[in-house]
Parts: structure tokens; C-alpha cells; sequence
């Protein structure tokens, strides 16, 4: 009997310790959900890198100095599997038991969105990358959380700006695929059409699908039908790598394709190989741009990955430095103080200036890459370019 | 290329995409009719043959069509100790049982996937998937047409097995009545083995033509699940001949679906038709059993 309850007081204290904070306060806990798991791991992936590279750097420095004493940072990632919401439960998680100070974002509207809701209803801030900054104004007025991204409109203005830019000769009809997704609708049903318009385009063919869907053959047969020239796809890999495959087993090569979100880790050109070749996709980084650590983040990455960079380490990489700076700067763990802090963020960093506006969100510049010869280079705007435009799009050899 | 050319080919697409749905049902179909076995794990499967031929393509230089005889060999080979050590200690013990380990194989599935391969998209390189085949005016993708033959085969050689051979008369018999069976002298145990290895074979061989026209991740079984339950369903559960009928109109009915209101609601159509077939014949899917 004493035995028996000797064995349940032992379990019931293994089982307190088990829920306690994983926080101590010798070190600063810093948390993020990320989508390790699932349709989006390929952004995962890259957004974990940034993440722990920085904290990497800033533990090699000595950690963070908090009145006075240096103490290092530890960042917690749990697996959001692609699912809003256990993106939701995991920034409970992490805030309530784990003893996140502050937070790291997820990737893409719909997982970034549903953790800065818990973290904004919990006071704590979140700098987030990764989230379109229309799809994270639309959400709410934010007082805790800070997105540091492209702006849709200029995504979607790129390519027509593209198109001016080199005078590329098509018949001026369009096709859009989106995915229902709130950044897809935002940009297949909202910004595209009404570029479109201003651009003098014609679009024949406009659809969305859910980001599960695999079969697109009515689709791309109605963009084939109506003679697009110009097909601009917004999907997640899985999809986009889908709709390359059906486009050419459909016998359709449209003079351009954009693939925006799709196209731009490497697995999608790893899953396509030569039919990747020519697919644009809006960009916001390349290693050559001429801020800070630029080409070292790049080659860091590929030494300790043995993959090809991807803009997503830099937006990521950015996002830590901003909120351990901020931390720094308020010079406290008080999330209060710390939020303030990154309001008053005034830097360049590896990603290009920040600064945040009224709405939390600070503007990256957009660019036009293509993938030519397993690679992604810039090919828009003209000045930042890394290679020449490859137009049309290659045809499929049979 | 007309309005009638679109929906033309989209039908035929539908078709010939439905053929390969039957092959992704018809190990499902089978291990429920003559085991009385929910395979929740069927999907992961199917993602298992998918790997299988990414790889031995990447590492073998072995072509995903020549390869289908070893995929098909070597998920029914992996299939037998998941048979033997965690379906055989629980028969008698009710279906529950049994399609809860399935459903803990599913899980420990997708997490070795993910382990193992990482969580990329892949698709398996195929000439045949990015080649069109036209018809007129009207192009599906080869894979498409290729995929719904070996399909079509497998479907008829199945039926075939069951109909025509000793190993068939003994599979019937043990899913009719598996005691009464046993004391005629079928060892149904070795029968069920059979049936769990056929099973995941085909689930393999057609997790190959899925990932050679589509892409996948590792946890993309639980969608091909739905929809081979919907078609074992619609077509009568051990239902070999039923399973190809039921695949072909589902195959259309998602075409149809895609044509009238959209690629992404496909999928809506044919689980319309499952919750359909389900309220009409609840209690088939335990009810039934014969393979025929």
C-alpha cells in the first residue's frame, strides 16, 4: 500500500515537473511553431535555419546583456504540422509553459496569423516574416505583433512591371490560378485582376482551389482554351509542382508562368528539374544584394545544409535580430518594454532596412526571379539583375 | 480547342483517372472484404511505393514502369511482418481492434517518412507525366492513359486470382465464413497474409502512378484513403469488378465536379458520393465481404 503510494506521489511529481516552464531565469526562452511537418515544411525549414542561426550568433557572442548580466537565449521550435490550429495551441505552448518571453512567427497568412492572435491575446510580441503584409493587416489592428515582408500588391505588380520594363511581346491574356488561401484570394482574386486591368491585359480565365487539391486539368484546359500567353499561379510547392506537371502533359506552354510562393524553395525545382526551367517567381533576396552579411548568410547556409539558399533564411534570419535586438535595447525581459523596443527598430539588416509603419509592418522590396539551370537569379528589376530574362517559356521537348 | 473539346477531354481524363483510383481502392477493397480489415494505413502505403520508385529511380536509374513489379514485390514483402506481429495477435477481437493498430501503423508511418525522406514535396520523374497525348484537339497526359491500362490489368488479373485459381476458391471461402473454411483444410491465416501482401502491393504499385502524374509529402496517404474508401464503398466492399466500376464513375463525377464548379472542388464530389453511398448502405462496409 505505501508502496503504491509511494510510486503515485513519484509519478504525480514527474508529472508536475513534466508541465512546469521549461523557463529558468539564466537564460532568456524565445519560441516559435513552425510548419516542420506537412504541406509547408519546405518554408519550415528555412524559417528554423534563420531562426537558430541568429540565436546561434548571438550565444557565440556572449548572449544577451540584461541588467548587466549576459545571459544566453534559448529558442524553442515546435512542429506546427501546416495546421492553424496547432500553430494556435503550440504559442499557448510556448508562452504558458514553456516561458517564451517573446516570439517568433510562423510562415504563410494562414499558421503566422493564428499565433500572433494567441500572442497578441496573451501581451506577448511576436516579429513575424513570412506573412504578406495585407494578409497580416486584414487580420486586425495589431499592438503586439510585427511582420516584416512583402506587400502583395507589389508581388503581384512585379511581373507586370517586368513585363513593361523588357516590352515582352504576348497578346495580352491572362490566366490565374490561386489557391483560396487568404494571400491567394487576396492576390488571385483581388490585386492580379485589377493590374491586370490597369495593364491593358485581358484575363480569360480566373479560379481558385484548396491548398489539398492535386488535379488542375479543367483549369489549365480553360487557360489553354482561352489562349492565355500568360499564366500567374499562386500555390504552395506540392500544387504549384502539380500544375507544372498537368500544364505539360496538357500540351500548354504559355509564353510565361509565374508560380508565386510555389516555385521558390529549391524542392520545387529538385521535383521539376528541366520543366522548372524559365518559371518565374517574385523574390525579395538574393545573396548579392549589397546589405550586411548577405553573401556570408548565403554560403553559411549551404555549408551547413548542403542545399541551394533560399530567400526565406534571410527574412527569418532578419526576424530573430530584430526581436533579440529589441530585447537587447530594452535591456529587460519585461514583454511590455520589449514591444516598444521594436516599434522603435531603425536598422539595416541582411535583409534591407527596417522600420516598422503605424500598421507593425515593414516593406521589403520585391524582385523577379526565374529558375535557369537549377538556379534562381534575378531578372527584375533591371539594376539588381544576376541574369539575362529567359523568354519565352522553354516548350516541353517530347 | 472548343468548349466541347474541354469537357470531352476532361471527361476522358476523368475516366482514365478513375481506373487508377479503383487500383488505389482495390487493396482496401479486398483486405476489408476477406479480413474483415479496416487498413487505415492503406494511404501511407501508396506514399510507401511512391518513395520506393523515387528513389530506385534516383539511385537505381530503375524507370518507375519497369520498376512496378519490385515496388509491388517489396510492399507486399514489408507488409508481411505488419501482418504477422500487430494484425494476427488481434483477430477475433473484433474489427476495432484491429483498425486502430492500423490507424497507430498510419501515424508511425507518416512519422518515419518524415523522418527519413524529410517533409519535400517529390514527384516521381516520369517522361510519360509531362507528355501530352492528343486526340484531335483534345490532350491528356499520358500517364493518365498509361496508368488507367496497368490499372485496368491489375483490376482483371486480380479478378482472375479470385475467380479462376485454387488460391481464389480458399480466399472465398475464408471470407465468407473463415471457421467453416478452416475446418474444409484452407489455412486461412496463410490466406489473409496473401490477401494483406496483394493488398499492399497494389496500394504500391499505385502509389507510383499517383506520384509519377501528381506530387506528395508524407502525409499525403489520408487523402487517397478518403477517396479509395468512397469508391469501396460505392462499388460493395470485396467487390473486384464493383471496385473498377465505382472508381471509373467517381473518376467522372470529379471531372464533372472540376468542369461545373471548379478544379478545387473535385474532391467535394466524389465525398459527396461516399456520404451518399454511406447513408444509403451504412451497414456495408461490414456487412459485405465476399471478394467476387
Amino acid at each position: 500500500m505505501l508502496k503504491t503510494f509511494k510510486v503515485n506521489i513519484a509519478a504525480l511529481a514527474l508529472g508536475l515537473l513534466t508541465t512546469l516552464p521549461a523557463w529558468s531565469a539564466d537564460e532568456i526562452v524565445i519560441g516559435a511553431s513552425l510548419p516542420m511537418s506537412g504541406p509547408l515544411s519546405g518554408f519550415g525549414f528555412y524559417t528554423k535555419w534563420g531562426y537558430e542561426a541568429a540565436v546561434a550568433d548571438l550565444n557565440k557572442a556572449g548572449g544577451l546583456e540584461i541588467d548587466g548580466r549576459k545571459l544566453p537565449v534559448r529558442l524553442i521550435v515546435r512542429d506546427d504540422k501546416t495546421d492553424p490550429n496547432v500553430t494556435a495551441s503550440n504559442t499557448e505552448t510556448l508562452i504558458a509553459r514553456d516561458g517564451a518571453v517573446a516570439m517568433l512567427g510562423s510562415c504563410t497568412p494562414p499558421l503566422s496569423n493564428a499565433g500572433a492572435l494567441v500572442a497578441e491575446r496573451r501581451k506577448v510580441p511576436l516579429v513575424t516574416a513570412c506573412n504578406p503584409l495585407m494578409s497580416f493587416k486584414a487580420v486586425r489592428k495589431w499592438r503586439y505583433a510585427w511582420d516584416i515582408f512583402f506587400h502583395e500588391e507589389d508581388l503581384a505588380a512585379a511581373s507586370f512591371h517586368m513585363m513593361a520594363d523588357y516590352k515582352l511581346a504576348t497578346n495580352k491574356k491572362i490566366a490565374i490560378l490561386a489557391e483560396n488561401a487568404p494571400d491567394g484570394q487576396m492576390i488571385g482574386g483581388t490585386v492580379w485582376p485589377a493590374m491586370a486591368k490597369a495593364d491593358g491585359y485581358e484575363v480569360v480565365m480566373n479560379d481558385s482551389f484548396p491548398i489539398d487539391a492535386q488535379q488542375f486539368g479543367t483549369m489549365i484546359n480553360r487557360a489553354k482554351l482561352g489562349g492565355a500567353d500568360l499564366v500567374l499561379v499562386m500555390a504552395i510547392p506540392p500544387q504549384a509542382i502539380a500544375i507544372r506537371k498537368q500544364m505539360a502533359s496538357a500540351g500548354y506552354t504559355p509564353k510565361l508562368l509565374v508560380m508565386e510562393k510555389g516555385a521558390e524553395p529549391e524542392m520545387f525545382q529538385r521535383a521539376l528539374d528541366k520543366l522548372a526551367e524559365g518559371v518565374l517567381v517574385g523574390g525579395y533576396w538574393d545573396p548579392s544584394l549589397p546589405y550586411p552579411g548577405a553573401s556570408e548568410l548565403a554560403k553559411r547556409f549551404e555549408a551547413d545544409t548542403k542545399q541551394t539558399q533560399s530567400q526565406h533564411i534571410a527574412d527569418s534570419y532578419t526576424a530573430a535580430h530584430v526581436l533579440l535586438d529589441a530585447i537587447a535595447a530594452a535591456n529587460s525581459t519585461d514583454r511590455e518594454k520589449i514591444n516598444a523596443a521594436i516599434a522603435k527598430t531603425d536598422k539595416t539588416y541582411v535583409i534591407g532596412p527596417v522600420k516598422f509603419d503605424a500598421d507593425h509592418t515593414s516593406r521589403i522590396p520585391m524582385m523577379v526571379m526565374q529558375w535557369q539551370k537549377g538556379k534562381a537569379v534575378v531578372v527584375w528589376p533591371k539594376d539588381r539583375a544576376t541574369g539575362q530574362l529567359q523568354f519565352p517559356l522553354p516548350q516541353q521537348a517530347d | 480547342m472548343s468548349s466541347l473539346d474541354l469537357w470531352a477531354g476532361s471527361l476522358l481524363s476523368g475516366l482514365l483517372l478513375g481506373a487508377m483510383l479503383s487500383l488505389t481502392a482495390l487493396g482496401l477493397s479486398i483486405t476489408l472484404g476477406v479480413m474483415r480489415l479496416v487498413n487505415l494505413a492503406h494511404g501511407e502505403m501508396l506514399i510507401a511505393g511512391a518513395y520506393l520508385s523515387f528513389y530506385l529511380l534516383q539511385y537505381a536509374g530503375v524507370a518507375p514502369l519497369p520498376g512496378l513489379p519490385l515496388v509491388a514485390l517489396v510492399l507486399a514483402l514489408l507488409a508481411w511482418p505488419v501482418y504477422r506481429w500487430l494484425v494476427t495477435p488481434l483477430q477475433g477481437k473484433g474489427p476495432e481492434a484491429s483498425m486502430m493498430t492500423m490507424f497507430g501503423v498510419s501515424i508511425i508511418l507518416q512519422s518515419l517518412f518524415l523522418l527519413v525522406f524529410s517533409a519535400d514535396s517529390r514527384s516521381v520523374d516520369s517522361p510519360l507525366a509531362v507528355v501530352p497525348f492528343s486526340l484531335g484537339a483534345i490532350s491528356i497526359p499520358k500517364i493518365y492513359l498509361v496508368g488507367a491500362a496497368i490499372s485496368v490489368a491489375l483490376v482483371l488479373a486480380m479478378h482472375m486470382l479470385v475467380a479462376h485459381t485454387s488460391f481464389g476458391r480458399a480466399l472465398r471461402a475464408a471470407s465468407i465464413d473463415p471457421v467453416a473454411a478452416a475446418v474444409q483444410g484452407v489455412d486461412v491465416r496463410r490466406v489473409h497474409a496473401l490477401t494483406f501482401g496483394l493488398g499492399a502491393a497494389c496500394a504500391g504499385v499505385a502509389g507510383v502512378l499517383i506520384g509519377s502524374a501528381f506530387s506528395f509529402t508524407p502525409s499525403a496517404g489520408a487523402t487517397y484513403l478518403l477517396v479509395s474508401f468512397a469508391v469501396v464503398l460505392l462499388g460493395g466492399v470485396g467487390n473486384i469488378y464493383g471496385t473498377l466500376w465505382a472508381g471509373l464513375l467517381i473518376g467522372v463525377l470529379q471531372s464533372v465536379g472540376g468542369l461545373l464548379l471548379g478544379d478545387g472542388y473535385r474532391d467535394l464530389v466524389g465525398l459527396l458520393v461516399f456520404l451518399i453511398a454511406l447513408s444509403l448502405k451504412p451497414a456495408s462496409i461490414v456487412a459485405e465481404g465476399a471478394s467476387r
